[in-house]
């Protein structure tokens, strides 16, 4: 292939861009509207405010909501990296079984879990939620974290089989041979080799736990542990004329995440290779 | 260094080590994927056929009734057939679309980064967020129909979430927008796999730019593909947190979805039969539908 | 069918780096041509140049008598086989060796008949329904060699076709594409690392070396008349013995001296020389082939060696003596021993402290043991003397 740089390649680099900025569009009238006082919000929706208001982001952050944002973004966090946490540890360890036992049973199970990815969780919530109530945890963090842990199983099992297949078994077989042990083998050598696919896993299944809404309203609706979307559900029914605030707190929610992921988008493109491949 | 263990060594060691990756590692995984996925799975397919209301301690079983509910006019065929054209075009647009952008991002771009970033923020946000921006850009004085008014097409704004014939297809625009660019990445990695020789292979062929696209390119992305098709499928017959957001199921059940009725039947309404029949009818149209179309891709990739 | 000329050919990346410099070239019509060099020797670059590959920065390319810079790679009809094959994982043998017709829009009859044919010739036909991982390796080195032949072409382009077979299969491919280009008679570049390959394929080789071309010419003239001494330790294995000497003048004749020991000049090789004179009192490298050394008795030997190893390889044998010499202890020399196969030796090695292994080819019948003090006699005819400084060959 010519690699050159030519002014072909320009102009195509020029399309790419024109749709790119299209694409990012509703993100500018995002912060756009964020920074207008109230009068102007639907005079001349396209401009960016000349004297950008930033007082929307210190009155949003201060109305009297119940949870406050704060504590939202604090059990959002809580929920979502203890989940994936426990993804990652249980997940990895048992596609390392069924990757390194293959077998009837094991083909069984791999091909449970990949069912378990096709049935929709909405099937689940109903059962879920009446046994959260026997087991009177509705409401609490557990039962988020619990939830997430099953809802996501699936998907961590069949990312971590597809890559440890393709692991060679030379360093556990060099570390067997060194006389460690199962656990050491595990975590010492094969845990740090599966590092790329433990990027992708952590990276999905947080980013879905941290946006999602409908589970969290199903089960943290009305509670203080409500988790980022919940609260902006309830904020947006209490001020939805008011644009520039729900804006400005929806770029609260946003931020964090944004920039996390224009951080980790390489990594997310080497894992799917892998789970495309395996 | 000593010399490499030969075959015979290595068969042995292999089966030395098979023994002792004991199953226990896999039991809590394997635990909670059944208990948590299809022990409710199961439960719920149980609760489809009573008139529970989540109150009372026992349930009377009402037989096929709530299946017929839900395909009468007035009950959820209205949601079925929404639910359908959301996964229908999200498939369509997004698979077309991503395949486009990552073909398109291929080659010497300088800004190459820069513009995979801004295709893929819109997934990385969160649903209902964005569902507020889109709600307010197609509002009734929205920047949207500013530019309706700027074009001279005054005539052709109205409140489009608002309004019954538009809101839908409001809803698969801004579905499809989210959904882009995660197919783009999953696509982009696709084309990483395809080695360089065989471009180079290609050109000295002499193939046209179309028959390399369809003779080569396109089948080598088949697993791509697969992933890329089962999951945009799965997320559009789930659609839930775009339509809260954007519509709320309204303008009078206008937008209602598969996924939406289940919440609200069971929640709000507090009928928990019904709402766990709407999931069995959806959970059955997403496990056919998914094996179906992996059935079809994988036949394809298994001419690799 | 058709020629290749390369004129005043360069390539510069864009960061900088350059692969080739200033290549001329004429491949004539028919011709099996061989670039020949270690890894990075722009070997590579100037076939992909050719086909197309990559951008032309200087110079210019011409096949028959059309300039080729600007054209686009599948203009030019030109076949290139890969050192990977580029075999398309997902179509079947037929489609593989299919596709170039295809490209073209060629009546279905025909690239049918013609896929046949190439099968037949390569002994694919019994595959043509597989899929290539289905196949070993051999046998998809022929199917990218179908996917060549079936165009007949202007010419075929072949980037390191064998290195991925083992050496059996290797000398077996060697004779077989050697062979059908006989047959076809169809213009051909072959890139190689491997001096051997070149020297029994190529009907003309080009030894190139950090983006220059060293020497071009047919493979025997390129062995026997190095043009300087990187090819000199390039071509030829077990690779050729260097060791430095004096120049000093002795009657109407040379001498070479040695640490301790002197190695007198024939005449013949003298007469030929006249440059030499600028060299009396300054070091010369001496190069001599392992072939070129025979063991003899006492009374003709002219230089004397201690024996360290002895390898006897069934048909000959080959014998490492130390002689009390400085090692060439050259770039060229170094680069082109690294990358040689089978030399055992490090360029110019030292058994100890200021001595350098020679190795001798020669009878495995002789008993010869470690240690022993062995008179050697030199070929002068075939002897080799290179300017230090430069590294060119002194012929006259």
């Amino acid at each position: 292939m010519n690699k050159r740089y030519t002014w072909r390649t320009f102009g195509h680099e020029l399309v790419m861009l024109v749709l790119a900025a299209g694409f990012c569009l509703p993100l500018y009238i995002l912060i756009s509207v964020a920074l207008k006082p109230n009068d102007q919000l639907f005079t001349k929706p396209w401009e960016f405010p000349a004297q950008p208001d930033w007082g929307n982001f210190s009155e949003a952050w201060g109305e009297r909501t119940d949870p406050t944002l704060t504590q939202s973004l604090l059990s959002s966090a809580i929920i979502t990296i203890s989940a994936v946490v426990i993804l990652i540890v249980t997940g990895s360890l048992c596609s390392y079984v069924l990757a390194r036992r293959p077998g009837r049973l094991s083909n069984l199970l791999y091909v449970l879990f990949l069912l378990g990815i096709i049935v929709p969780f909405q099937l689940c919530i109903v059962p879920l939620y009446v046994g959260f109530r026997t087991a009177g945890i509705t409401g609490t963090y557990l039962s988020m974290i619990i939830l997430w842990v099953g809802v996501f199983m699936p998907l961590t099992v069949f990312l971590y089989t597809g890559f440890v297949r393709q692991l060679p078994r030379d360093y556990e077989e060099s570390a067997r041979v060194d006389g460690a042990g199962i656990f050491r083998i595990f975590f010492r050598v094969v845990f740090p080799l599966l590092r790329p696919v433990t990027g992708t896993v952590a990276i999905m299944t947080g980013l879905f736990i941290w946006n999602d809404f409908f589970a969290s309203l199903v089960f943290l609706g009305g509670t203080q542990n409500a988790t980022i979307p919940v609260a902006i559900y309830s904020f947006v029914g209490e001020y939805l004329t008011k644009w520039n605030l729900v804006f400005a707190v929806v770029i609260i929610a946003l931020a964090p995440l944004v920039i996390f992921f224009v951080l980790a988008q390489k990594q997310m493109i080497r894992g799917f290779a892998g789970g495309i491949r395996g | 260094m000593s010399a490499p263990p030969s075959k015979a060594v290595l068969r042995r060691r292999r089966k030395i080590l098979v023994r002792h990756v004991p199953w226990v590692l896999a039991i809590p995984g394997i635990v909670l994927m059944l208990v948590l996925r299809f022990l409710p799975a199961v439960g719920s397919a149980g609760y489809a056929f009573t008139d529970w209301n989540g109150l009372t301690l026992s349930a009377n079983s009402v037989g096929l009734d709530n299946f017929g509910r839900i395909f009468s006019r007035g009950g959820g065929l209205g949601a079925l057939a929404n639910t359908l054209i959301l996964a229908g075009v999200l498939l369509v647009v997004a698979n077309v679309g991503g395949l486009a952008l990552a073909l398109g991002l291929r080659g010497p771009l300088k800004t190459r980064n820069l513009l995979r970033a801004m295709f893929f923020i819109p997934f990385a946000l969160s649903h209902l967020a964005t569902g507020y921006i889109w709600q307010f850009i197609f509002s009734y004085k929205g920047p949207f129909n500013q530019i309706l008014d700027g074009l001279g097409l005054d005539s052709l704004q109205k409140a489009w979430t608002a309004d019954p014939q538009w809101a839908l297809y409001t809803i698969a625009l801004v579905i499809c927008w989210q959904y882009t660019g995660l197919t783009m990445i999953i696509y982009l990695a696709g084309l990483e796999g395809i080695p360089e020789e065989l471009d180079d292979a290609v050109a000295v062929d002499g193939a046209s730019r179309w028959m390399k696209f369809r003779r080569v390119t396109l089948p080598l992305l088949a697993p791509a593909l697969t992933v890329a098709c089962t999951l945009t499928l799965i997320w559009g017959l789930g659609a839930f947190d775009q339509v809260i957001a954007l519509t709320g199921g309204g303008p009078s059940g206008a937008t209602e979805t598969l996924a939406t009725m289940v919440w609200k039947n069971t929640f709000v309404f507090g009928e928990y039969g019904y709402g766990a029949a709407l999931a069995l009818v959806l959970a059955l149209i997403v496990a056919c539908m998914a094996l179906a179309q992996m059935f079809l891709l994988r036949r394809r990739e298994d001419k690799l | 069918m058709a020629t290749i000329s390369l004129s005043s050919v360069g390539k510069v990346y864009p960061g900088g780096t350059r692969a080739v410099s200033d290549l001329n070239l004429d491949i004539e019509d028919g011709e099996f041509m061989v670039f020949v060099g270690p890894s990075g020797c722009g070997k590579t670059t100037a076939l992909r140049m050719v086909a197309g590959l990559e951008d032309i920065t200087e110079g210019t390319i011409s096949i028959g008598d059309r300039v080729v810079n600007g054209v686009d790679p599948g203009k030019r009809d030109l076949a290139m086989v890969f050192q990977n094959y580029a075999l398309y994982p997902h179509m079947s043998i037929f489609e593989n060796i299919a596709f170039p017709l295809r490209a073209r829009h060629m009546a279905k009859d025909e690239i049918r008949s013609r896929v046949e044919r190439a099968a037949g010739l390569l002994g694919l036909t019994e595959y043509l329904r597989r899929k290539p991982r289905t196949l070993s390796g051999g046998q998809r080195q022929r199917v990218a060699m179908g996917r060549a032949i079936v165009r007949e072409p202007q010419a075929f382009l072949m980037d390191e076709p064998l290195s991925n077979l083992d050496a059996k299969l290797r000398v077996q491919m060697r004779s077989e594409i050697a062979n059908l280009q006989k047959e076809l008679g169809i213009t051909t570049v072959y890139v190689t690392h491997d001096q051997v390959e070149a020297m029994t394929m190529g009907r003309r080789i080009a030894v190139m070396r950090k983006g220059v071309l060293q020497q071009e010419g047919p493979p025997q003239n390129v062995y026997a008349h190095p043009a300087n001494i990187f090819v000199a330790a390039f071509i030829g294995s077990p690779g050729m013995n260097f060791f430095e000497a004096r120049v000093e003048r002795c009657e109407a004749s040379y001498q070479l001296h040695l640490r301790d020991q002197v190695l007198s000049l024939e005449p013949g090789v003298v007469r030929g020389r006249p440059s030499l004179e600028a060299f009396v009192g300054r070091c010369v490298g001496v190069g001599v082939r392992p072939e070129n050394l025979a063991l003899v008795d006492e009374s003709s030997g002219s230089l004397r060696a201690r024996v360290s190893r002895v390898e006897v390889l069934g048909a000959e044998a080959l014998v490492y003596a130390d002689i009390a010499a400085k090692a060439v202890v050259a770039d060229e020399v170094i680069e082109a021993a690294d990358s040689g196969e089978g030399d055992t030796r490090a360029p110019g090695s030292t058994g100890d402290e200021g001595e350098v292994t020679l190795i001798i080819r020669t009878d495995p019948s002789l008993e010869i043991d470690v240690g022993d003090r062995i008179p050697i006699s030199v070929r002068q005819d075939r002897l080799h003397l290179f300017d230090i400084g430069t590294g060119m060959a002194i012929w006259t």
